[in-house]
């Protein structure tokens, strides 16, 4: 498509309706996610993780291990079945091209100490406030994401009942104290950068 | 612009292969300076998720959604309501958030649909002109399907609480009423209705109420005009585990066919036998919304029928039916169920086929899917997928992907789907009502 065409048609204000028409099936496809996961990706239920603006590579890498079963999932792997690898691919692309937008989850200050403490642990993978991921491919940025998300991806990774694929986040998690879990997932919450 | 004209446009929208005759275009343009009208009547998950992404679709469109009420009130999670453990506040949204987003939010009760001149004319006396309608107006019941039952029983003895609302609180009163030792009965009509997991939710609901409250000698009787039900297994599994001999199950093979009922005395009758409980949680036969019907949009069992890839009327032209009042995917595997999550999908589905036949295009390629958690006690939930894809041209389920949850899994799964339906049902009210 020539640029200047598509430019043309955004300041005429017509690119939109025949985009999620017929021009961007990835648009029309990633709207049956916004159910569940927000419009654009930005959740408002703290369960549901908040999906736009993660790394693309690291959608791409959980959506295909809940695919092989090499991930587990309560819900995700029964859904991500229905698609194929290019529309994985395609909506791995168009949720990483949003806007990352932590939720705000303030928190007192006694949680927010005893996670950071906590949290030594991950800060080599995900950095001093989660929003350093070191492989785009593997870790996802987590600051601002819900905590009630995390605490429970960490339950999935403490629980050897599941298959979970990372090794290193299952070790991490599982050294972590029981008392220590809530208060992690609080402190990267309440991270805004 | 000196560069942009017409046929780039048309080629860009059209993905390059295709050019769409002008014909096509002329047809459904709009008035000289007006802006293409839609109209969305129903402001459930269907028609405010049809009005937000007509919306975010087509900016420039002048989308009015027509709505009885001022606060719309889910009915996912509302037997929640009914055992006490959410508040119904906490299932109810206004229509601010879409009134922000541009859309006219008219309160008013759309009377009458007038297909060949396009109009919509509401109780007020305004008539609305569109070029395309949606309709999505829920249920209505057929009270006259149960011998002895009405619309004003409903309201005070024999609730349905299927609409979620007054009577949800009132079905919550009568159960606190309850001594020990009562019978609360659940009568389900015959399929297809609104919910499929919706009444053996509710009577795992009633019996959690009875549970904490130390009511074990108190029961739940479900008289069910149908021999199965969604998710049977994993409820089954549940009650076993959660309720033993709390909740009994007749199905329609075994006489649990409600066909007669008495408020006073609050009794059920079935072909052979009479139940009488402390409370009777009547859920009548329904169809779809009156305004269908009287468009003449319904079979002969009382649902819209439409074309299953872009949600079009099958009876008239220019008006998409979304939600529980229309039947979607008659197939011979799991037609579309009645839900929130479905209705949410299928308006966004109905969104993409306005935008292409108002601009002259062909409509895009649908994507349904379906997702529905039922929670049997706080933290123990279980879900079922359902996704439809197009094949050859036809909408078929997709028999290798969805289903329900396994009935043998690790505690952690039902402890995870339990917390999912909340964050579920936060999102899929944003995402139809913010």
């Amino acid at each position: 498509m020539n640029k200047r065409v598509i430019l043309a048609l955004a300041t005429a204000g017509l690119l939109s309706a025949p985009a999620f028409a017929s021009g961007d099936k990835t648009a029309a496809l990633a709207a049956t996610c916004n159910n569940c996961h927000g419009t654009n990706g930005v959740s408002v239920g703290p369960s549901m993780p908040s999906i736009g603006g993660l790394p693309e590579a690291y959608l791409r890498t959980v959506m295909m291990q809940w695919k092989s079963g090499e991930r587990y999932s309560a819900t995700m792997s029964r859904l991500i079945k229905g698609y194929s690898d290019q529309q994985i691919a395609d909506l791995a692309k168009y949720f990483a091209a949003k806007p990352w937008v932590p939720q705000p989850q303030p928190v007192d200050a006694k949680i927010l100490a005893q996670g950071k403490a906590a949290s030594e642990r991950c800060t080599t993978c995900h950095g001093d406030t989660g929003s350093q991921p070191d492989d785009p491919a593997e870790t996802p940025q987590i600051h601002g994401q819900w905590a009630k998300y995390m605490e429970l991806e960490m339950m999935k990774y403490r629980d050897n009942a599941v298959a979970m694929p990372h090794r290193r986040m299952r070790g991490n998690t599982q050294r972590l104290k029981e008392e220590d879990v809530a208060a992690v997932a609080q402190y990267y919450a309440a991270q805004q950068k | 612009m000196n560069r942009f004209n017409r046929r780039d446009f048309l080629k860009v929208s059209a993905g390059a292969s295709l050019l769409v005759p002008m014909a096509a275009c002329a047809q459904t343009a709009p008035r000289a300076g007006g802006k293409k009208r839609v109209v969305v009547v129903g402001g459930g998950f269907g028609g405010a998720t049809a009005a937000k992404y007509l919306k975010i679709g087509a900016p420039d469109y002048d989308v009015t959604l027509v709505e009885r009420d001022k606060v719309f009130t889910s009915c996912p999670l509302s037997n929640e309501v009914i055992s006490g453990e959410y508040p119904l506040s906490k299932l109810q949204v206004g229509y601010d958030g879409l009134i922000k987003r541009g859309i006219n939010v008219v309160f008013d009760d759309a009377t009458a649909v007038d297909p060949a001149k396009k109009t919509v004319r509401l109780k007020s006396g305004t008539t609305l002109n569109y070029d395309a309608l949606v309709l999505s107006p829920g249920i209505d019941f057929n009270f006259a399907g149960i011998e002895g039952h009405s619309e004003a029983a409903a309201n005070n003895e024999l609730p349905h609480a299927y609409k979620a609302g007054p009577q949800t609180l009132l079905l919550h009163k009568q159960l606190a009423a309850m001594k020990d030792g009562g019978t609360f009965i659940i009568t389900v009509p015959p399929g297809p209705f609104r919910c499929p997991p919706g009444p053996y939710e509710r009577a795992s609901q009633v019996a959690y109420y009875f549970k904490h409250k130390g009511m074990n000698k108190s029961k739940v009787l479900i008289l069910d005009s149908n021999d199965s039900f969604s998710k049977i297994g994993l409820f089954q599994q549940a009650w076993k585990l959660q309720y033993p001999g709390m909740i009994e199950w007749v199905p329609g093979a075994s006489g649990g066919k409600v066909v007669k009922v008495d408020a006073k005395t609050r009794t059920a009758y079935t072909d052979f036998d009479k139940f009488q409980g402390d409370v009777v949680n009547v859920i009548p036969p329904h169809h779809a919304g009156h305004i269908a019907k009287n468009t003449g949009l319904t079979n002969e069992r009382g649902w819209c029928t439409v074309n299953m890839l872009t949600m079009e009327s099958t009876v008239h032209p220019d008006i998409w039916v979304v939600g529980d009042s229309c039947v979607h995917g008659d197939l011979p595997v799991y037609g579309a169920p009645k839900s929130a999550h479905m209705a949410n999908t299928q308006a966004k589905v109905a969104v993409g086929a306005i935008i292409a036949k108002l601009s002259g295009l062909p409509a895009p390629e649908p994507y349904f899917v379906n997702t529905c958690y039922s929670v049997t006690q706080p933290g123990y939930g279980f879900s079922v997928v359902h996704i439809y894809r197009v094949v050859d041209g036809k909408l078929v389920y997709a028999t290798d992907a969805g289903g329900v949850s396994p009935v043998e899994a690790p505690a952690i799964t039902r402890k995870l789907e339990a917390e999912y339906q909340v964050g579920w049902f936060k999102n899929i009210m944003a995402d139809a009502f913010s």
